[in-house]
């Protein structure tokens, strides 16, 4: 166990005194920060109506519009009524559209019906085709108002018409905050889980292999087993990863603190869940930086450990699949038997603790279950990786693999 | 009480048989010479003795007892293929290969910085090893695998690639090491420097041993039938009977004797004869001719040209 701590320690040293450390965990926060808030500028530019016209010769619907519209957008919209009989209006909305320094948004042509007691048909010209949420905004704000008209037309009160028109509040007392938590947590342990291992996964491999160029390994392997040396590697690298990670998790903690004090965000509904969290968040980690431990072990250079990346994925990319379904119906033969696939098992036995009831048995099986497979997975790339490493390239055959498992 | 005993150890890998029926003994206080040509099964041998492989048949002895890896805490290793971790410190680096070794870091530092010295590399300890001469990585190398104070070290080709000075440097500390009682087992193709450094040497080909023994042993299994002469005259005398072959470069002859007391008589023919001799020596066979013979003689002449290495 010395000997593992002592790889752990100089692997881990090593990283977290590199300046790429430091870079990296300082830019790739604000790479995304950027990222997300661009796409919100883009977003908020190109998403909300503020000024439009409406050609119509009912002022009456215009403003009831225009107030429609307005409380769907929770802001003002500028809305601009001109009679259709007014001449060249169409003509004169359209270059405004195009015209750069105006600010209409769109504008929209009631067309009267063509007989009696048919609707009105409509024309919506936006200044953006591809501004599918404006479009659909302008649709919601004619229905209402139509029905509206509708109702008041045939005899319905101002406040009974705004009572029947309130959107529909469903309560479920007690229950919600829990559940949406619960929800939240195997989410948040999901993607948590996917993206340490798409970012950190590979590094346990590449460095084995950086091992074996340098071939370091001859000396290091003279006083200490090949396994002592995988073990180390996949505990110290792996640190590393969890080290950046907890960095910027504290600190976007502490930004939503300062931010949001008053409001609690409870991701973890209780005590147990989060400790179920950080013994399935680990494991699946461990696990999962074994498998890549093996990969390294197996391939000669980083092009070759490029190709094995997928079978790190794979399983992940498997639970995305059925997770969504397990999440609403956790007891199921599918969640069952996915709780119990090690290399599901953090994923989806954690959803299954969190959204069902899974007996104490099954997890305590499911937990023991994923220590093992990462001794054996572990106790396997060592073994490739020694003989591979002293045979200078030639592939070990069963036989001889068995006899360096028997020696000590 | 011997340091290493390998008794008729084997390992065949696939085909290919690596080494065979090796047997070995070497002493506390010596120095061993482990010679054969590239690929004759050295390192295979070396990593059995210290349980990096397993010999398929055969028994390993460390310190007078079977093979168990504690051992492997009195043996310092220098591989043939070195590495050192090329972003790190000189100094992080002797200490953490110290702490492998069984060190705590106290010792492992102030043992580092005294082998620094010693070694004339204290310059070089707070920089990383990617900075350094490929020598210079060779000396550190050199010292991690004596940190721990080993009694048996091992080191393969450990003066390949140094200058003269730096050779000189290292050969010196392991006869001061030799001297200590430590046994060294080195591996080379520098026949010249296992003349002068060992002991006792093995010689193996094609993974079997050819010949092993103490120096003196060694050598006096191989006549002393090589003269060398110098002379003014006639060369007719070249062709007495007790001479097996001759050449003579204007006065300088070559000459290989049919037996050892051959030499007398030809030197009895050539006084008698006339010329006037300013030398007659007659020469010890050197370490490198015997690795090129039985070396040939263990691969057939026929395929021997490309493949000796000495």
């Amino acid at each position: 166990m010395h000997n593992v701590w002592l790889i752990a320690k100089r692997e881990y040293m090593e990283r977290i005194r590199a300046k790429s450390f430091l870079i990296m965990t300082i830019l790739i926060p604000l790479l995304m920060g950027g990222i997300l808030g661009g796409a919100a500028l883009i977003n908020g530019r190109s998403g909300s109506l503020k000024h439009i016209a409406v050609v119509t010769d009912n002022p009456q619907f215009a403003t009831d519009f225009g107030t429609e519209l307005s409380d769907k957008n929770q802001s003002k919209v500028g809305v601009d009524v001109y009679p259709s009989s007014k001449p060249g209006i169409l003509t004169t909305l359209e270059e405004q559209l195009k015209a750069k320094d105006s600010t209409l948004d769109g504008y929209l042509v009631v067309v009267p019906p063509a007989a009696s007691g048919a609707r009105e048909t409509f024309q919506w010209q936006p200044r953006s085709k591809a501004d599918v949420i404006g479009r659909s905004r302008v649709a919601d704000a004619v229905g209402a108002t139509l029905t509206r008209e509708k109702l008041i037309h045939s005899g319905m009160g101002a406040k009974e018409v705004e009572a029947l028109l309130q959107p529909v509040h469903l309560d479920s007392p007690g229950k919600k905050d829990a559940s949406a938590a619960a929800f939240g947590s195997a989410y948040g342990m999901f993607f948590l889980m996917y993206f340490v291992i798409l970012f950190y996964g590979m590094n346990v491999a590449r460095s084995i292999i950086e091992e074996k160029t340098s071939r370091v390994f001859e000396v290091l392997l003279a006083t200490i087993r090949p396994e002592e040396m995988l073990a180390g590697k996949v505990i110290g690298v792996g640190a590393v990863g969890l080290t950046q990670v907890g960095i910027w998790i504290a600190v976007a903690l502490g930004v939503i603190q300062l931010k949001l004090v008053g409001s609690d965000i409870h991701i973890f509904p209780s005590l147990s869940q989060t400790i179920f969290f950080l013994v399935f968040f680990l494991l699946g980690y461990l696990l999962y930086s074994s498998v890549a431990a093996a990969l390294g072990a197996i391939t000669n250079s980083e092009q070759e450990l490029q190709q094995m990346n997928i079978f790190l994925m794979l399983p992940l990319i498997a639970c995305s699949v059925v997770i969504f379904t397990i999440v609403t119906n956790p007891e199921t033969m599918l969640a069952k038997a996915f709780s119990f696939f090690p290399f599901c098992t953090p994923l989806i036995m954690y959803t299954r603790i969190v959204v069902g009831k899974p007996t104490p048995f099954a997890i305590g099986f499911s937990i023991v279950e994923l220590v093992v497979t990462i001794a054996i997975v572990l106790w396997i790339a060592s073994r490739i990786y020694r003989v591979g490493i002293l045979m200078y390239g030639k592939k070990p055959n069963l036989p001889e693999i068995l006899r360096w498992l028997k020696y000590s | 009480m011997p340091i290493v005993e390998l008794h008729n150890i084997r390992k065949v890998y696939g085909s290919k048989i690596a080494v065979e029926g090796l047997t070995l003994t070497i002493e506390p206080g010596t120095m061993f010479g482990l010679l054969g040509p590239n690929g004759s099964g050295k390192t295979t041998s070396i990593r059995m003795m210290i349980g990096m492989t397993v010999p398929d048949s055969g028994s390993v002895s460390l310190f007078g007892r079977p093979f168990v890896r504690t051992a492997l805490h009195r043996v310092g290793y220098l591989p043939e293929e070195r590495g050192l971790y090329k972003k790190m410190k000189v100094l992080d680096q002797l200490i953490f290969l110290g702490q492998l070794h069984g060190l705590d870091e106290t010792l492992a530092r102030s043992r580092s910085l005294a082998w620094c010295e010693r070694l004339e590399i204290s310059e070089t300890i707070a920089k990383k090893t990617e900075e350094l001469s490929k020598g210079m990585q060779q000396k550190i190398q050199f010292i991690a695998s004596l940190l721990h104070e080993p009694d048996l070290i091992i080191m393969d080709e450990p003066f390949s690639g140094l200058d003269p000075v730096n050779a000189t440097l290292l050969q010196d500390t392991l006869v001061d090491l030799r001297k200590q009682g430590k046994a060294i087992l080195f591996s080379t193709h520098r026949m010249d420097q296992v003349e002068k450094l060992c002991d006792s040497i093995a010689l193996i080909s094609r993974g079997k041993l050819l010949l092993s023994g103490t120096m003196r042993e060694v050598k006096s299994q191989y006549p002393r039938n090589h003269v060398q002469m110098v002379f003014e005259g006639s060369d007719a005398f070249l062709q007495h009977p007790g001479i097996e072959s001759a050449k003579n470069y204007a006065g300088h002859a070559d000459i290989l004797l049919r037996d050892e007391p051959a030499g007398q008589h030809v030197l009895a023919a050539a006084v008698a004869s006339g010329v006037n001799i300013t030398r007659f020596e007659v020469i010890e066979p050197t370490l490198e001719e015997i690795f090129i013979e039985n070396v040939r003689a263990s691969f057939g002449d026929a395929e021997s040209g490309g493949k000796v290495d000495a």
